[in-house]
């Protein structure tokens, strides 16, 4: 085929991701859970940055009995240690954000940068990339985040890194294909003929292209992660007490859960709604910025 | 035939991989492995660690105790537990019926829960199932498996006062007993994967219930069952297999977790044991074993997509 031919057959569609400019008031009225989910992770992020405001106690002071039941003082009650469940709680969400976002930063990061290139240079570049991601797939995503952290050690950092590492391969996925596509267009082939340097067109001209699925990636992936970090401090291979964290105080509150049920089930309501939150959020956005792909 | 080859090769290629990755992970534990063993750091002798380390193997090349520890592997010898000297790859085929057991008696307790909800979604005109299906998925998309545990646990013990049996019974030994043990993981397990499933039948059920071949299929006067079995739900089922094939990473992974929180023996427990006390190969040996078992079962979801549908013929 031609390379005119070829122009012609790609003529109509510019861009892999075309950007639409979809009524927003419409898309509120006919999306009102994506409107819940902002609503929850909007919630969520205030509570983590005014925690300090808040919050009625310190998170790891311990100025109560253990294990009380909710009351007037202490609307959650307490843990096992006699710190209110309720300040730790609020400072929990800290953690969760914190982890969570810095881990999808890595990933994205690592990910996104490795996918473009991939799809970017093609031949032996993308071969090598993409095997490695392959293998990284091979693993099922906690299990390798736990062989991670335990090489590591068990730290919060290194909970970060793992979770990263882990959630990396799907970014470079999701940016490989696009770009694979976007390469081929004219516009790039302009780009190159003025004579921009590669990094220049790929930052300039491929990016933009392809970071719709990207964002709609990143925040289902804050869901996964922050459920992963949860999952891996957990099993006490993530955040170290006496750091308040929903998924450590969820796995001290498990021997006492017959006892005092409150602090075994309410960690778990807060990852929930987060968690939640963020599923709603990227269900929409995906809908609103990537009319192609349908929710799964 | 030709593609059965080349995904069986890649496979293979994918296993080498995860080999080399696993060995290049436990490389970088910090601190050389004798001191993680005698926990003796700066006490042995130069000539005792150089002894110790010609035992083990490692005053070698790294490629040379790669390539040793893979044909290890290849005869079945995943070396020895430092705790208890146990050979790895003895205890790990003693734990993996029970991780298999759980595996599997999810992924029917997923299709029994997820099929049928999203089917009857996707056909009802009724609003309120309707809504009840979509809250369902959301929420069982949302809960972390570790908390459905708990949940589960508490709920049965003071709703029902109900205590399954603490201590693991096998199903060779009392099946009963054993089903009960189960039931409670098997249920916190099942629930997200059932919500992902179920999301994805009712989709894939309302995308091919407006084809013509289903309005031929009713036009003509077949029953309405088997129009929606044989031409509808099995035309969507490719999609379904393929997001539960998705999800054998996450069923695979909250295995982990869900032993740990009900005690049950299996390979996840035996992981996470082995990571608590520090004993690599055990580690080692169970998160190959996991990977492995990870790619065999994407293999498998693969496969079954040219039985479902015999349009597909991979080039």
């Amino acid at each position: 085929m031609s390379r005119v031919e070829a122009e012609l057959r790609d003529a109509p569609r510019q861009s892999a991701w075309p950007v639409r400019r979809p009524g927003y008031r419409r898309f509120v009225r006919r999306s009102p859970v994506t409107v819940i989910g902002a609503g929850l992770v909007l919630a969520v992020v205030l509570v983590a940055i005014v925690a300090q405001i808040i919050a009625p106690y310190g998170p790891n002071s311990q100025d109560a009995q253990p294990l009380l039941r909710p009351d007037r003082r202490h609307l959650a009650g307490t843990d096992e240690l006699g710190r209110d469940e309720l300040s730790r709680l609020i400072y929990g969400a800290r953690v969760s954000l914190y982890v969570g976002g810095l881990a999808v930063s890595i990933a994205l990061a690592c990910g996104a940068t490795s996918g473009v290139l991939a799809g970017f240079y093609g031949g032996w570049v993308d071969n090598v990339t993409m095997r490695i991601m392959d293998v990284l797939f091979s693993f099922p995503a906690i299990v390798l985040a736990i062989a991670i952290t335990s090489i590591l050690r068990p730290s919060l950092t290194n909970a970060m890194i793992a979770i990263g590492i882990v959630y990396a391969p799907i970014f470079a996925r999701i940016a490989r294909g696009p770009t694979l596509a976007v390469v081929t267009l004219a516009y790039i082939e302009a780009a190159r003929a003025v004579g921009l340097p590669n990094w220049k067109i790929m930052l300039r001209h491929v990016v933009p292209n392809v970071s719709a699925p990207l964002i709609v990636q990143t925040t289902v992936s804050l869901s996964t992660a922050i459920l992963t970090e949860a999952a891996l401090s957990f099993l006490g291979l993530g955040t170290q007490p006496p750091t308040a964290s929903w998924g450590l105080m969820l796995s001290a509150a498990r021997q006492y859960m017959l006892l005092d049920p409150w602090i075994a089930v309410l960690p778990g309501a807060a990852i929930a709604l987060t968690v939640l939150g963020f599923n709603l959020l990227g269900d929409g956005l995906r809908d609103l910025l990537d009319p192609r792909i349908r929710t799964l | 035939m030709r593609y059965l080859v080349r995904r069986l090769l890649w496979t293979l290629a994918a296993l080498l991989g995860v080999s080399l990755l696993i060995f290049v992970l436990v490389r970088l534990i910090p601190g050389t492995i004798i001191e993680v063993i005698t926990g003796t750091e700066g006490q042995l002798s130069p000539q005792q660690r150089l002894d110790l380390l010609r035992s083990f193997g490692l005053d070698r090349p790294l490629p040379v105790q790669y390539a040793l520890w893979l044909w290890n592997m290849l005869q079945g010898n995943l070396g020895w537990s430092f705790r208890t000297s146990q050979p790895v790859a003895g205890l790990l085929v003693s734990r993996l019926p029970i991780t298999v057991e759980l595996a599997v008696l999810t992924v029917i307790c997923v299709t029994l829960i997820g099929l049928p909800l999203g089917v009857a979604a996707s056909i009802t005109r009724s609003v309120r199932l309707k809504t009840f299906v979509q809250i369902i998925g959301l929420v069982g998309l949302s809960v972390p498996n570790f908390w459905a545990g708990i949940v589960l646990i508490i709920v049965a013990s003071f709703a029902f006062h109900w205590f399954p049996a603490l201590i693991f019974v096998t199903p060779w030994q009392d099946l009963p007993v054993n089903l009960e043990q189960m039931s409670l993981p098997v249920l916190s397990l099942a629930l997200g994967l059932a919500a992902v499933v179920l999301r994805m039948t009712r989709s894939s059920m309302l995308e091919v219930l407006g084809q013509d071949y289903v309005r031929v299929a009713q036009a003509k006067g077949l029953s309405h069952s088997i129009v929606l079995l044989r031409h509808a739900l099995r035309n969507a089922l490719i999609p379904i297999v393929t997001v539960l094939g998705l999800q054998m990473g996450t069923l695979l992974g909250g295995v982990v977790i869900t032993e740990q929180i009900f005690g049950l023996p299996g390979l996840g427990w035996t992981l996470l044991n082995g990571v608590y006390q520090r004993d690599y190969p055990v580690v080692q040996g169970a998160v190959m074993l996991f990977a492995v078992l990870f790619v065999l079962t994407n293999l498998f979801v693969d496969l079954t997509y040219t039985y479902l549908d015999p349009r597909i013929r991979y080039q």
